[in-house]
């Protein structure tokens, strides 16, 4: 009864300021829109708004993020299904079917199914998440101290390293790298400059927004200008024909299966949506009579990806709030949301910010509901916008990215920083590396060192401490099995 | 060398000697800190060392499956196909590289070059803002005629040679080249909608982050660009 009070109380307070409405419904279709743009992605807009969010109070700042965060995770599936362009790796397994039902000439149906099942996967597991996210924090004020902190960052990178880059190895470089930008500017127990190379501005280290900023948007534009360069931009077309009541009904099954495996995988911080996605479509596959039939055009394998998904969004925010630990690289960009407002995402949140808790909370029900509704009435109108050739699109992406990144400090440098990210990202890519797992890299970075440094103070140097501490050696075990089973594939499985 | 090809001998060289690099930067602030008996080099040195393992790990991969992607990896194979785009656009080859690395250092001279002549010059400020200008020029000249045939490399180098020349010339001279520039790069040869394209989106640039945000936009330093941006920002706000 608590939980629903606070829910309509949240409710009520997004509701009732009309900025808060105006930022809801911006981030509701800039999601969409962007999740919808072949080139672009959500993380894109995020990058670009990232910024401006210090000029926002946090509970508008955050909200809008999470809002951005469900519809860009259903946004990216349309591209996905048209072009056969993924907006994000967790839309990855929806063109797998996806694609193939638009070459079959039913790209209505399977748009029309990602707007079902996103919304529903997404409304569900938000449900979840206002009720379990409250206990789970409260439970880590107690259980969670540095040791396990880290511990948690140690597993999320062991698991994240698999995700996004080519090779096990090239992920494990990906998140290193990552680490290596964060340790740039003062230690964080002694204050002792390391690698400034006696530069003034790298004493307060690489700044996340331009570097975030260049890793997203500006490589994705780079990314796009090689393929125009071989001349592949494929013009947008688009009908909507929502699957009937009678197929929804006949893939029951599978809506629950990936609500269900969505939200566990999304619990897990450093992959989220992505490893719900593949283990949706996967398990889809393995419990199917006709197995053969996907990777043709078969609607259950939309279905699949994209309620689990969407079901991870929610789930992901748990860690978050709960633990200060982002899931992803949008939930990483919450994190630096939270920092330029002065606050540190955890436990302590539901005590000090608990209106902007549930504002969030209610918010993102709303944003999953609204895919619904939205998601219809932008396939019919908004997506219109998706003809604007990407040559006219890609110089205001960077003009705005220029002014996000200049508007952090008021230096050009900054500027500069994040357009050389976005080479070095562009290279990086092409090369199989992972953005995402640099942007974790160092936004865990920071995290990770701090925990491990306060642990090890707080264990007295003595390694073994970890074995006292039944939850942070379980979560360093859990670690080291997942990196030897990722080790293991890497050497001894065929290829 | 079992599978191994050139690119994966470079790949794991310039990771070594990254690593190698910084490792010799370390001792710079190798130094005690008396509440915590690590000091400040022990993470970073173990970060050095897992990245070396890495690379040399990655080589083995390499040497033993090519090019394959990796068994159990997630979100790559089908979402991100830059690596395709880079080699059906036969733009993985080392002429490629150096003539893009080349292109890429281009905004790295105009960010030194002035100084030093300056420098070498004995010049006072007026002195510096007209080498700073004929630097600008040259280097512009030597940027077209070296992106010929190279659009890629055209691209990835102009916003970094936008970004070199914010501080000097300002945003409000400079957006307008720049959007011309990059709609011109992705193949827009349609002159008059280049133009207007360009001046809505410069004029929706600054009504919404000068005049209502109230925004502060690089103005430059150099005349006539510094009059032109602060007299914009004056008639805006």
């Amino acid at each position: 009864m608590e939980t629903f009070n606070n829910f309509l109380g949240g409710t009520v307070a997004l509701f009732s300021d009309p900025l808060g409405i105006l930022i809801f419904f911006g981030g509701v279709i800039g999601g969409m829109l962007f999740g919808a743009i072949p080139g672009v992605s959500m993380l894109t807009l995020a990058a670009i708004l990232l910024p401006f969010t210090a000029h926002l109070s946090p509970e508008h700042g955050i909200m809008l993020f999470s809002v951005i965060y469900c519809t860009g995770v259903y946004g990216g599936a349309i591209t996905a299904i048209l072009f056969n362009i993924p907006g994000a790796p967790e839309n990855a397994p929806t063109a797998f079917d996806g694609y193939p039902m638009t070459k079959n000439g039913q790209a209505g149906k399977a748009v029309g199914a990602a707007v079902m099942c996103s919304a529903l996967g997404g409304t569900v597991s938000a449900v979840i998440m206002m009720i379990a996210t409250a206990p789970i924090a409260n439970w880590a004020i107690s259980a969670f101290g540095p040791p396990e902190i880290f511990a948690l960052v140690f597993f999320g990178l062991a698991v994240a390293s698999s995700v996004g880059a080519k090779t096990f190895w090239k992920g494990w470089l990906s998140i290193l790298a990552g680490l290596l930008i964060a340790i740039v500017g003062l230690d964080p127990v002694g204050g002792i400059e390391r690698w400034d190379f006696n530069m003034p501005y790298l004493l307060a280290g690489i700044h996340f927004i331009p570097t975030i900023l260049g890793f997203f948007a500006v490589t994705e534009i780079f990314v796009q200008a090689e393929k125009k360069a071989k001349g592949s931009y494929v013009a947008p077309k688009l009908s909507v024909d929502f699957p009937t009541l009678a197929e929804l009904i006949a893939h029951k099954v599978a809506v629950i299966r990936s609500i269900v495996i969505g939200f566990f995988c999304g619990i897990l911080p450093g992959i989220g949506a992505t490893l719900a996605a593949f283990m949706g479509y996967n398990e889809a596959v393995r419990w199917s009579k006709n197995p053969s039939e996907f990777g043709k055009g078969k609607l259950e394998g939309v279905i699949s990806s994209e309620t689990a998904n969407n079901a991870a969004t929610g789930a992901a925010m748990i860690p978050l709030l709960a633990l200060g630990l982002p899931g992803g690289a949008l939930t990483a960009m919450m994190v630096g949301v939270f920092q330029m407002h002065d606050m540190e995402p955890g436990p302590l949140v539901f005590i000090n910010s608990a209106d902007l808790v549930w504002v969030v909370f209610a918010a993102m029900f709303f944003a999953n509901l609204s895919i619904l509704f939205v998601g219809y009435l932008e396939t019919k109108t908004i997506i219109n916008l998706l003809r604007i050739p990407f040559q006219f699109l890609a110089p205001m992406i960077l003009c705005l990215a220029t002014v996000g990144a200049y508007a952090v400090r008021g230096l050009t440098i900054d500027v500069i920083v994040m357009f050389v990210a976005g080479a070095i990202g562009f290279f990086l890519r092409r090369s199989g590396y992972s953005v995402a797992g640099i942007v974790l890299g160092l936004i865990l970075g920071r995290i990770g060192e701090q925990t491990f440094a306060q642990a090890m103070q707080m264990l007295h140097f003595e390694w073994s401490g970890f074995i006292g501490r039944p939850i942070a050696l379980g979560l360093i075990i859990a670690g080291f099995l997942t990196l030897g089973g990722s080790i293991y594939g890497a050497f001894f499985k065929k290829v | 060398m079992g599978n191994l090809k050139t690119g994966h001998i470079v790949e794991a060289a310039i990771w070594l000697s990254l690593t190698i690099f910084l490792y010799i930067y370390s001792f710079e602030f190798d130094k005690e800190i008396e509440i915590y008996k690590y000091g400040a080099s022990s993470w970073p040195r173990a970060i050095l060392l897992l990245i070396a393992i890495a690379a040399i790990g990655q080589l083995a991969f390499h040497w033993r499956s090519g090019d394959g992607a990796g068994t159990s990896m997630i979100g790559q194979a089908t979402a991100d196909s830059a690596e395709d785009a880079a080699h059906e656009s036969h733009h993985d080859s080392a002429r490629w590289y150096a003539w893009t690395f080349f292109l890429l250092a281009i905004p790295f001279v105009y960010l030194n070059l002035p100084e030093w002549i300056a420098a070498a010059m004995s010049l006072e400020k007026p002195g510096l803002h007209t080498v700073k200008l004929i630097s600008a020029a040259v280097l512009v000249a030597i940027y077209l005629i070296a992106i010929r045939g190279n659009h890629v490399g055209g691209i990835l180098a102009l916003p970094i040679l936008f970004g070199a020349f914010l501080q000097d010339f300002g945003f409000y001279a400079m957006a307008p080249v720049f959007i011309l520039g990059v709609m011109y790069l992705f193949g827009e040869r349609r002159y008059k909608h280049m133009v207007l394209v360009m001046a809505g989106l410069f004029a929706l640039l600054l009504m919404f982050f000068v005049s209502l945000l109230y925004l502060g936009l690089p103005a430059g330093n150099i005349s006539p660009f510094y009059d032109f941006g602060t007299g914009l920002v004056n008639i805006l706000q």
